[in-house]
């Protein structure tokens, strides 16, 4: 008796995912629990385990292509089991597929129609996030353009794509005005750039897309930053000696995992700052659970590191060799995205010494940190040169004014530059 | 309560009449037990064997202009009140010559013309209608009056009450007809009534009332004359009880659980109006059969007719909903 | 053109018909001696006497059925039910009974019967007696369901509701009984299904009946001051509706707005956002907004009555609902 195996959710709020790569072939023994396929949701890539144990009889679902959360993938069985199956595969044949198998094909009734106004969205959510990337992409949400009935019929009419609109409506529909906008607009912004242009098209990943669209959303909170620059004189020296204490093979305390420890400890002193915005409350959180931004190919991710008010810069430095590892490695899984309470970027290692983050909703605050620098300083009215970092909290003035944001910076700063205050 | 008036002028003729047109009616009936047994009729159907003399002795009373409203038992009704059988058949056959052009049915009958303002699936329904057309008939200064036909089922309901009640208020020509055949549906009178003499229903209204022996049709008929005469000369409505049973189920197909058949049995022999008037009348055999020849004649007629008729068209279903 | 408030509006469509016709008389509970509770048929005992304005008992069944029995022998009966809650008394006989005599008759007969009721909250009466129940009859073929929002209206489609051979359900609103208005002497036969555009404008339709209607007026005004531009569209029949006007309202504006003083769900506003759906799909440039009652009986307390019923800021707010930007 074969099992047809259907793509899983692996997280809230996933839909749909996109097989990387099979891991098998048809024809192949695979154990329960043996990773089957590598896939790609909107957050992480990551292999998938078969749920049942036998012979890959047939994989429904080709590489690249996007499937809904329970649409049948493949079919497991033993072997010399004929498939029969249902619903067959809806990608088009891969390029080096043999024509005379996809012909054989025993059920080969046509590919499950799919809405074309559902196809058309999907289309959109990525053209459009290629077009403009600056505008807000909420209108594309879940693969469906929003856009009010009239603004279809005159975007019909009109003749006008509406992927490129911009959508001013409630959640970024697309309404009549913005039609009329986009009709009036040059030309050039109502039509799609001639391939011929010498410019290279590259679809989103669906890591790209959710960026786009998280980003675009993110940008819609009301943002304010303020910046202090910490003296790291005495941060270098317990680094050093962290260093000295650090078993051989063991993680290596980095900068970051200082900052890591000691933003979790202020957060806990400013407990505004650690706290989710939420439309009409605002959450805060007894713990601090430190997102870092990770940069990957094409990209980046923020994995979590929990509870970090309550674990040793040691400690911290194995976890974040962890994630990050397993980031580079592309083993995430979804809980490690989720839970965070606060978020800090540092682009020191880039040699950039100051920047502005944009927010991670709904937390309400993120921390840019940049390199540190040997700088000439007045200190007492002597001229001195120190170690220093500067670093620029962002935060969602929804939630967070600039008194609390400053109290709590101003307390980062102290522990940086004592961190003996910290304990 | 008052004695019921003595008709001297009733001949061996007009009896034999009534005889003629109750038997009719039995055979009609009969005829729709039959033709939905068959398969024929649709639709949910209630006949009225063992309550002819009710109809006929009531109608014969009333002059052209009166109107009555039935209930859901009303094929003796609107026969009695001069509704064809074939117009009533084809009703039941659902076709556009029907006496409700096929959008009624056999609980819904209408016959503007002939006097039958409605028929009514709802129990007391029809009540206060008959109160309003009384009413109108009062405030035009015409000397029509309005009956309403109801089972004792009907005096729980509140429409009975209402109208008998407002009727007496405002003296308007109407006779409430109560055919108290001892069942509301299957449900026993002492089930239901919590008084055994149905009289009683219109001492709150103080309403004139009446009662008589539904099964004797002679009785029926010298009452709703002296009814009529009460309540055309503007001295208010009468409440005429007539004691009656239904000698069929309440429905045709009702497998009758809630009554011994025995007491059916013994209804039949002893309570059937028609062998009661036959035997008063002394009727030949010969004589008889006669009467049966010409009744089934006409009621064969009738389903002859009714399987000709027309069929409506489904869209007509979009017409006659508003004037 | 003599300025006369609604009730002298709904008095004065009586008091035309029945010195012209014979066949017009009024029943019901207190409307002779006493004129009726909310007074609309006060001095009309004194010019038609008893025969012709009759109080009734207690007995809503009756009230109704003994006027379709007269409507079917060719009267024209206008019956009071004192209150709209009271109506439910006698749902059977005007949904099973006066809608469906013609029709069960195959066209023999006709029922021009006018039930005349009111409602409305606003001034504490509790659950029993200011609902607004008219959504309960737009759902029966056979009627008919007038709405008048004005004293021109309440005078002018009374009159016609006499004289259409249907029965037809026509609401008053309580509060809008000493609400004035022009209205010339001769009365006017308005066909049903015609709506009344009490105001126009481009940018967003709002459908209202009865008190909105005016709530809606007063927010017109208010966010014209902010450049918006609102229709307001009074359907003045509820059944039959105005489909032809509506819909060419909202391909104008291309929003819609829907407000009653009836709950939101199920309610008449719920069948127009169908029709406009059908209809205007593709005019459509926001999903359509209701705005009625909230879930609830009708509270006594003052300050939860008002929480509940719908108000002028609530038919602002849905307006700009429909305008929205993010």
């Amino acid at each position: 008796m074969s099992t047809e195996v259907t793509l899983p959710r692996l997280g809230q709020g996933m839909e749909s995912g996109t097989i990387v790569r099979w891991l098998k072939a048809e024809g192949d023994t695979v154990a329960q629990d043996e990773p089957l396929y590598e896939l790609d949701t909107e957050k992480v890539t990551q292999e998938v385990e078969s749920p049942v144990a036998g012979v890959l009889l047939r994989i429904l679902a080709g590489e690249g292509e996007e499937i809904e959360v329970g649409r049948a993938i493949c079919v497991i069985g033993e072997a010399g089991e004929e498939v029969t199956v249902e619903a067959p595969p809806v990608s088009p044949v891969p390029a080096d597929a043999d024509p005379a198998l996809a012909e054989s094909a025993e059920v080969p009734a046509p590919a499950p129609a799919q809405e074309p106004e559902r196809d058309e969205g999907r289309e959109a959510a990525a053209a459009k996030a290629d077009a403009e990337p600056a505008s807000s992409t909420a209108a594309d949400e879940g693969g469906r353009l929003k856009a009010s009935p009239l603004a279809r019929r005159m975007a019909r009419e009109r003749d006008i794509d509406l992927r490129r609109v911009v959508g001013t409506g409630p959640d970024s529909r697309i309404v009549a005005e913005d039609v009329e906008r986009a009709a009036a607009a040059p030309a050039w912004e109502a039509k799609p750039v001639p391939v011929t242009a010498g410019s290279e098209v590259l679809p989103l990943t669906s890591v790209r897309r959710t960026i786009a669209r998280r980003l675009s959303e993110a940008w819609q909170a009301p943002h304010f930053a303020i910046s202090m620059t910490a003296d790291m004189t005495r941060a270098i020296e317990l680094r050093e000696r962290l260093l000295e204490l650090t078993p051989e093979g063991a993680p290596r305390p980095t900068y970051s995992d200082i900052l890591t420890k000691v933003s979790a400890v202020a957060l806990l002193r400013h407990p505004g700052m650690n706290a989710h915005y939420e439309g009409d409350q605002v959450r805060l959180f007894s713990t601090a659970n430190v997102g870092l931004a990770v940069a990957i190919p094409n990209g980046l991710v923020v994995p979590v590191i929990r509870h970090c008010e309550a674990q040793s810069i040691p400690e911290i430095a194995g976890a974040r060799a962890d994630i990050v590892a397993r980031t580079r490695e592309n083993r995430l899984t979804p809980d490690d995205l989720e839970g965070g309470t606060f978020t800090i970027s540092n682009l020191g290692m880039f040699e950039v010494e100051r920047f502005f983050a944009v927010l991670n909703p709904p937390q309400v605050g993120i921390l840019a940190t940049g390199a540190i620098q040997e700088q000439v300083v007045a200190i007492d009215g002597e001229v001195a040169v120190r170690s220093r970092m500067e670093m620029t909290l962002s935060c969602d003035h929804r939630a967070v004014d600039g008194a609390t944001a400053s109290d709590f910076l101003r307390t980062l700063k102290q522990f940086l530059e004592d961190p003996g205050l910290a304990l | 309560m008052a004695p019921v008036a003595q008709n001297q002028a009733l001949t061996r003729e007009q009896l034999v009449g009534f005889l003629q047109e109750m038997l009719l009616i039995r055979r009609f009936e009969e005829k729709v037990e039959e033709r939905f047994r068959a398969g024929d009729l649709a639709g949910f159907l209630h006949v009225a064997i063992g309550q002819e003399a009710i109809a006929i002795g009531v109608c014969r009373a009333l002059e052209a202009d009166d109107v009555i409203a039935s209930t859901h038992r009303a094929h003796a009704h609107a026969l009695a009140i001069g509704t064809t059988p074939n117009a009533l058949m084809a009703e039941l056959y659902g076709k556009v010559e029907g006496c409700s052009r096929g959008y009624g049915g056999s609980m819904h009958l209408y016959d503007l013309e002939h006097g039958l303002m409605g028929a009514n699936a709802v129990v007391g329904g029809g009540l206060p209608a008959i109160t309003g057309a009384a009413l109108s008939f009062k405030l035009r200064a015409e000397p029509r009056v309005a009956v309403a036909f109801f089972g004792d089922g009907a005096t729980n309901i509140g429409t009975f009450h209402e109208s008998m009640n407002l009727a007496q208020l405002w003296k308007v020509p109407a006779v409430f007809v109560c055919e108290n055949n001892g069942y509301a549906e299957s449900t026993p009178a002492w089930q239901q009534l919590p008084i055994d003499d149905m009289s009683k229903r219109a001492l709150a209204y103080g309403m004139h009332t009446i009662v008589v022996d539904g099964q004797d049709v002679e009785e029926v008929h010298g009452a709703a004359l002296e009814a009529r005469r009460y309540a055309v000369e503007g001295n208010g409505p009468v409440y005429l009880v007539a004691n009656t049973y239904r000698l069929t189920g309440h429905y045709v197909g009702d497998p009758q659980v809630y009554r011994p058949r025995e007491e059916i049995r013994e209804a039949r022999q002893t309570q059937d109006p028609l062998e009661k008037l036959r035997a008063t009348l002394d009727v030949s055999d010969g004589d008889w059969e006669e009467m049966e020849r010409a009744a089934v004649q006409v009621v064969e007629g009738s389903v002859e007719f009714a399987k000709n008729g027309t069929d409506p068209r489904p869209e007509d279903a979009m017409k006659n909903i508003y004037a | 053109m003599p300025e006369i408030s609604y009730r002298e509006a709904v008095r004065d469509a009586m008091v035309q018909a029945m010195r012209s016709d014979p066949d017009v008389f009024i029943m019901g509970e207190d409307i002779a001696e006493m004129g009726g509770s909310m007074g609309v048929t006060q001095g009309m005992l004194q010019e038609f006497g008893s025969e012709r304005v009759r109080n009734t008992p207690i007995s809503e069944m009756a009230i109704v059925g003994s006027g379709i029995g007269a409507a079917i022998q060719g009267m024209r009966p206008i019956v009071e039910i004192m209150y709209q809650d009271f109506t439910t008394l006698a749902m059977e006989q005007i949904v099973n009974q006066a809608a469906k005599h013609r029709y069960m008759s195959g066209g023999q007969l006709k029922v021009p019967l006018t039930i005349r009721t009111q409602g409305g909250a606003g001034w504490s009466p509790g659950a029993q007696h200011a609902q607004q129940l008219e959504a309960w009859f737009v759902h029966v073929p056979g009627l008919k369901v007038v709405f008048p929002s004005i004293p021109i209206d309440a005078r002018d489609l009374l009159w016609s509701s006499i004289y259409d051979d249907n029965p037809v359900l026509f609401f008053e609103h309580r509060l809008l009984y000493p609400v004035k208005g022009e209205v010339p002497e001769e009365p006017k036969s308005l066909e049903f299904g015609k709506a009344r555009v009490h105001r126009e404008g481009d940018d967003v339709t709002v459908v209202a009946t009865g008190r909105l209607v005016h709530e809606s007026l007063k927010a017109a005004t208010e966010l014209e001051a902010e450049g918006i531009s609102v229709e307001v569209w009074d359907p003045r029949t509820l059944l039959p509706l105005d489909e032809e006007s509506l819909i060419a309202s909202v391909k104008k504006t291309s929003r819609c707005v829907v407000a009653h003083e009836a709950v939101t769900r199920m309610g008449w506003g719920a069948e127009i956002a169908a029709v406009v759906q059908e209809e205007a799909f593709d005019y459509l440039d926001a999903p359509i907004q209701r705005v009625g009652s909230k879930f609830a009986p009708l509270p006594f307390a003052p300050v939860m009555e008002q929480y509940v019923v719908p108000h002028k800021e609530d038919v602002t707010a849905a307006v700009r609902r429909t305008l929205e930007r993010s």
